[in-house]
């Protein structure tokens, strides 16, 4: 045994001589086409069912302890391994049915030199197999029990292993061969750092053995590349890309060894791997195994050899995804930098000799830098994406550091200026690569940080969003509104209100670039609900301060237009009435209360007035008279003056701009329905204002109409008590007056039913205004209109609309009723009334 | 006869990636555990003997890859197979919900005799962390389903009751061995002349 490393350069004589005997027959075989699926799956078959009946000889020769003869079945059982005609999916197949099988044969010769049944020169024995492939599977496998039996023999015959497969050079069969290799070696690599002899070998000389393996590999695994027609390229890259594993375990295999430490990594394992990849110039294998470095290598190896790392990233073909690995490496650091709650310890070399201690994020944003400075043909998708991955790094591992963030950000904006550059376009166009890396990298911190605060202070968050295109900027903003209604985030001080309105900036105005056909009316409208929605968060719990958020969000939304201020100014309107409610309750701390609550309203004043500008008039009324009740309410010094300038607008406004008789229904109903409920008005104001009212309801087109306004108008000459106290300017004949005009003018109407209805209505409003104590409205003229109800429902034929009416009329005939048999002790009664 | 001979068992373990296969394997053979996250690329396998019921069998235990990038070459080593070791991490539900196509996509490739009898083991891993998100009762219920398949609670970091489901691996595997010799005990046809050119081969005639 001890002469068989002399024994060896023999051997490695005529293996060499086969090679070359080989590798001119393997010329004439690889211009066999691979046959089609069905022909793959025949020949496979063949080849199994030879597996099977040489194994089961194997396996009965062993079992009668013939092992030559075993021996013999064994090899010609691997010979089904020197085909050229399998596709490497059914060579695998085959592969594994085989080595399933040798592993019986390794087994009983392991038990046999156990119990010292050694059998003398298997080792050479073996090698005197006809063919090539069977010999050295065969040596193999007769190897590895001698190492496991004998570690004395275990470096040097690793050595003559690994060097022996050099005798197969056909890629397919030379890549399966070494993976057997790799296989059965497993679990015999030395992985001590010192070995008890020399022969044993160490760490050292396993990391040589998976080293050259591997660069065996790729070499048989590159060459594949190179060979056959040019036709076949694609298939012949979709069989690498299925081999690749059988190149990458060898990483594993690396990977695997305990007793390689951080610094051997760096010295010895990563230098010889990455200096086989980089040397290769093969895009594929290049790809492929600096990912496989960075799946199987643990975290701590990669942050102590990151530079060597991304600098060969850099010399890597200029076809291959640079931008996929260096992502693949942030994500695994970053999730392991959060598995560590940011413990990372990371130190570089500086070019003076020391080491400094650096974040992760700085040592990949320069060499991101660096590496898309020099690959000019990175597409610029690709660059944004590198972007994106750094701008997770930063979120992820320095949450604190908004810095870092911002600094992704402007590179982005830089890289967005080029496109546009290169381009010659101002905007990214929608759903382009580009335009949808944007989007991501955009969406990003929105949704990490759920908070639109914390994106205003990231200088260059907002101008990014101007390199989108307006639909892009209408998705982002509503993005970013989305998550402030969702979060319930309060935005309470007025420079945050106007940061956050700029960045929205596409909602609140009118773009340069915006076409008007570009978005439709619907979406319009949505978009603008929104936004008001999102004004309902401008809260600050300061009165003055939320006097300064209104007037700033004013500033910024007035210049939307008639089509935008009507959705967003409500809102603040309605801030303004409720921040007025609060200086009332605050009026025994604050004395100056009746002053701001002035400013308040000349504010909303104001803020209606623009609406009116606008050419906006059923609005403002209406904001205008939602103001002078709580104008009227809050009573500050004045308020009835400004009361009644908010009600005189509104009526003005009724009078100029509103002209649809419906509308103008509606607005009067509205005002005299506001005058009832405001008790500020002496005489003087309430005098001009009631009979304006009388008037315009009487000069309305619609007879109908006429006459619900005109009835309704009683209200304005007679209201109920407040406090026990009568109302000083109550007028009970000029109610009397409108309910009886209310009457003559629905005996104008020409249809029977409208005039029944219109009359009920009536009755109902004489009941109302009789118990609100308005005694001139007698038993006497209540008695005549139930009367004449009934004359005109008498003449009406029936009808869904009848029965309503009727139904309407003895409801309130039934009120009258329990009134009369239960009179309220303070108001008046039906003495007298008799209903029949 | 088959006592006689040295039995060779043949084991998958399966699961989604990081579930912790190779961790409970090297646990297992090597006594072993590391934090350190390391992908596994294709198949690999370790051995290990082990006595069962006075029996010593050899226990051939294939770490594979839970990604499938990392099986281009495909699944052939899923024949042969004695019993399928399904992984899951009991902090992470996914993983849970996988092990149905796992074991499905194990019966279509693997082909056994007898699928409805086949020997399956679920293993919930990480049961020494905190976060626990699929309950026992979950998992033994799903277990139940599936034609009762043992199912163990185990850490690979901890050691707990590592030894124990591979013990029982161990003899459910050697039980469905012992069951497909009786049908293995020849091949289809021998062939007296088995080294015979009947085959129309385009192999080299090249004496190497």
């Amino acid at each position: 045994m001890e002469n068989f490393v002399k024994k060896y350069s023999y051997h490695l004589e005529k293996v060499l001589s086969f090679a070359v005997c080989y590798y001119y027959t393997s010329q004439a075989q690889m211009t066999n086409q691979v046959s089609p699926v069905e022909e793959q799956e025949k020949l496979l078959d063949e080849a199994l069912n030879i597996v099977k009946v040489q194994a089961f000889q194997m396996k009965r020769c062993l079992d009668k302890s013939k092992l030559m003869d075993a021996l013999k079945h064994a090899s010609t059982m691997l010979g089904e391994l020197r085909t050229s005609l399998l596709s490497p999916k059914s060579y695998y197949e085959l592969y594994m049915a085989i080595t399933d099988e040798l592993r019986h044969l390794e087994l009983y010769l392991l038990e046999e030199f156990q119990k010292g049944r050694k059998v003398a020169d298997l080792y050479e024995l073996v090698q005197y197999a006809g063919n090539i492939v069977p010999r050295l599977y065969l040596l193999i496998t007769v190897g590895l029990v001698y190492i496991k039996t004998n570690t004395n023999l275990r470096r040097d015959l690793l050595k003559d292993l690994v060097e022996m497969c050099r005798g197969v050079q056909h890629p397919l069969r030379g890549l399966f061969l070494r993976n057997y290799l790799l296989q059965c070696t497993r679990n015999v690599l030395p992985d001590t750092t010192e070995a008890q002899n020399d022969s044993e070998g160490t760490v050292r000389d396993a990391i040589d053995f998976v080293l050259m393996n591997f660069a065996e590999m790729n070499k048989l695994w590159v060459r594949m590349q190179h060979q056959g027609h040019s036709r076949d390229k694609e298939r012949r890259e979709r069989e690498r890309s299925e081999l690749r594993i059988l190149v990458g375990t060898n990483l594993v295999r690396l990977s695997q060894l305990e007793s390689v430490t951080v610094e051997d990594y760096g010295r010895l394992v990563l230098p010889g791997i990455l200096e086989q990849v980089v040397s290769c110039r093969d895009a594929i294998a290049q790809e492929y195994l600096m990912e496989c470095i960075i799946q199987v290598f643990p975290d701590e190896f990669h942050l102590a050899n990151l530079q060597p790392f991304l600098k060969s990233c850099a010399e890597l073909q200029p076809g291959v995804n640079i931008k996929n690995i260096i992502i693949a490496l942030i994500e695994r650091l970053a999730s392991y930098s959060q598995r560590n709650e940011g413990n990372v310890n990371l130190s570089v070399v500086l070019e003076d000799g020391k080491e400094q201690e650096v974040q992760l994020f700085e040592v990949f944003s320069d060499q991101v830098a660096a590496i898309t400075q020099s690959r000019s043909d990175m597409a610029p998708e690709d660059m944004l994406s590198l972007q994106l991955a750094l701008l997770k790094l930063a979120q992820r591992c320095h949450p604190d550091k908004l810095n870092y963030v911002d600094r992704v950000l402007a590179h982005t904006d830089k890289i967005c200026a080029d496109i546009h550059h290169n381009s010659g376009k101002p905007h990214l166009e929608h759903n382009t690569p580009v335009f949808k890396e944007l989007m991501k990298i955009l969406k990003l911190p929105a949704d990490h940080y759920k908070n639109i605060l914390t994106l205003i202070r990231l200088q260059n968050y907002a101008p990014l969003i101007s390199h989108l295109n307006h639909q892009g900027r209408v998705m982002i903003a509503v993005h970013l509104v989305n998550d402030v209604l969702e979060t319930d985030t309060m935005i309470s001080n007025p420079e945050d209100v106007e940061s956050v309105l700029s960045m929205l900036d596409v909602l609140v105005k009118d773009q340069p670039e915006q076409l008007a056909s570009e978005s439709d009316v619907e979406d319009f409208n949505e978009e603008q609900g929104l936004l008001a929605r999102l004004i309902h968060h401008f809260i600050s719990d300061s009165a003055d301060q939320q006097y300064l958020i209104l007037s700033a969000a004013r500033k910024a939304l007035q210049s939307g237009g008639a089509r935008r201020i009507q959705h967003t100014f409500p809102p603040i309107l309605f801030h303004a009435y409720q921040l007025a409610f609060i200086y009332k309750d605050l009026k025994d701390q604050d004395e100056m209360w009746e002053k701001k609550c002035q400013k308040i309203f000349q504010f909303c004043h104001q803020t209606i007035s623009m609406l009116v500008k606008a050419e906006l008039a059923e609005l403002p009324l209406r904001l205008y008279l939602q103001g002078a009740l709580a104008i009227s309410e809050i009573g500050f010094a004045n308020h009835e003056t400004i009361a009644y300038e908010y009600l005189s607008q509104a009526f003005s406004l009724y009078e100029d701009e509103i002209s649809d008789s419906k509308a103008q229904l509606a607005a009067i109903t509205l005002i005299i329905a506001t005058f009832e409920q405001i008790n500020c008005f002496g005489a003087e104001n309430a005098e001009p204002m009631r009979t304006q009212c009388a008037l315009a309801a009487s000069k309305l087109l619609k007879k109908p109409d006429q006459s619900r306004a005109v009835a309704l108008c009683a209200h304005l000459f007679w209201k109920g008590a407040k406090d026990g106290k009568q109302w000083p300017l109550n007028d009970a004949s000029r109610a009397l007056d409108c309910l009886k005009k209310g009457a003559r003018v629905a005996q104008q109407c020409m249809d029977g039913g409208v005039q029944a209805q219109l009359l009920a209505e009536l009755l109902g409003r004489y009941a109302l205004l009789r118990e609100r104590g308005n005694a001139s409205l007698t038993t006497n003229l209540i008695d005549a209109v139930i009367q004449k109800i009934r004359e005109e429902l008498a003449n009406l034929d029936q009808s869904e609309e009848v029965e309503q009416i009727t139904k309407h009329f003895h409801n309130t005939l039934q009120h009258l009723k329990n009134r009369m048999e239960c009179p309220d002790p303070d108001g008046l009664g039906y003495e007298g009334l008799v209903l029949s | 006869m088959a006592s006689r001979k040295k039995v060779l068992l043949k084991v998958i373990i399966l699961g989604d990636s990081g579930v912790g296969k190779t961790s409970l394997m090297n646990q297992f053979v090597n006594k072993k555990f590391t934090n350190q996250y390391k992908a596994t690329i294709g198949a690999d396998f370790l051995t290990k003997e082990v006595i069962v019921d006075d029996r010593i069998v050899t226990m051939q235990i294939w770490d594979t890859a839970g990604q499938e990038r990392f099986q281009s070459l495909g699944v052939a080593f899923y024949r042969g197979a004695d019993c399928c070791v399904l992984v899951f991490d009991v902090t992470a539900p996914n993983t849970f919900k996988s092990l149905e196509s796992w074991r499905d996509e194990f019966l279509i490739q693997a082909s056994p005799r007898d699928p409805d009898n086949f020997p399956f083991v679920i293993l919930g891993n990480k049961v020494d962390l905190e976060n626990r998100a699929v309950s026992a009762k979950r998992a033994q219920q799903w277990c139940q389903s599936k034609n009762d398949i043992p199912y163990f609670e185990t850490s690979a970091k901890e050691a707990v009751n590592v030894e124990l489901a591979f013990q029982t691996i161990a003899r459910n595997a050697l039980a469905q061995e012992t069951e497909a010799e009786l049908y293995n005990e020849f091949p289809d046809q021998i062939k007296l002349n088995a080294n015979d050119n009947g085959r129309n081969r385009d192999g080299d005639n090249c004496a190497c």
